[in-house]
């Protein structure tokens, strides 16, 4: 039977087990991320949404107000991961901190694969970015599953 | 208001307070669907942000999946661009409206 590698422990905490080959994935993927957000690609547009719907001057305004503190807030969320890279327990903070980066790089893998309705990456993708896609599916499944239990 | 006190911000603040009265109609926030996020994680951010039971959760997350989108708050504008804020920091994709 298939036992998850995230699950929850008596005390609240959560055993998270993890290959060193999916910590290594995730650690050079953080890496990445960290480095993109500081530029303005538009690989960061499902992070960063308008919140105004066509309303430009509004969405400007939020943009100025909130758009830097998101940014820090998943350099934040980033520094927790890389701190807690090899950790085999995490706190429910910081595994639903792993939640959110986890979700916000699937984000710009398929910003970048163009994931469209049907849910399948373009056919002619790169296969390697679409398999490190759907590995993060499942991880992010897994968490998600073990926060929910 | 005290009649000793300055009355010059009086001016410069009202029209920004009439904004958020709740004579205005409230603001309203939409999740909107989209192909990349997991419906078992929007599901969960919605328990997590607004506390929504297991079962509203589910309903609105299914809403958002066949409609395109749901109301998931609503409230003044400050409430609801906290409440944007929260969703975009989860990586969801919220706008606000004035009902």
């Amino acid at each position: 039977m298939f036992r998850s590698p995230i699950r929850r422990q008596r005390g609240g905490d959560y055993r998270f087990t993890i290959s060193d080959d999916e910590r290594q994935l995730v650690l050079d993927l953080v890496r990445q991320l960290r480095e993109l957000l500081t530029t303005d690609s538009p690989a960061l547009r499902r992070l960063f949404p308008p919140p105004y719907g066509d309303d430009d001057e509004r969405n400007a305004g939020y943009a100025v107000l909130a758009g830097s503190e998101l940014v820090e807030r998943r350099l934040a969320a980033l520094e927790v991961i890389e701190t807690t890279i090899d950790a085999e327990t995490l706190t429910e903070d910081q595994l639903q901190t792993w939640m959110r980066s986890v979700n916000d790089l699937r984000l710009v893998l398929g910003t970048l694969l163009d994931i469209s309705d049907d849910e399948q990456p373009v056919s002619g993708a790169d296969e390697t970015m679409v398999a490190v896609y759907e590995y993060l599916g499942q991880l992010l499944e897994l968490t998600v599953q073990a926060l929910t239990d | 208001m005290n009649a000793a006190s300055a009355p010059a911000p009086v001016e410069t603040l009202e029209p920004e307070v009439t904004e958020d009265t709740a004579l205005d109609s409230p603001w309203v926030v939409i999740v909107w669907n989209d192909p990349i996020n997991l419906m078992s994680y929007v599901a969960f951010v919605f328990r997590k942000l607004f506390g929504y039971s297991k079962e509203e959760a589910e309903r609105l997350m299914m809403q958002v999946h066949h409609d395109g989108k749901a109301v998931v708050s609503s409230g003044s504008r400050s409430d609801a661009e906290r409440d944007v804020f929260r969703l975009h920091e989860h990586g969801l994709w919220a706008t606000m409206q004035q009902d």
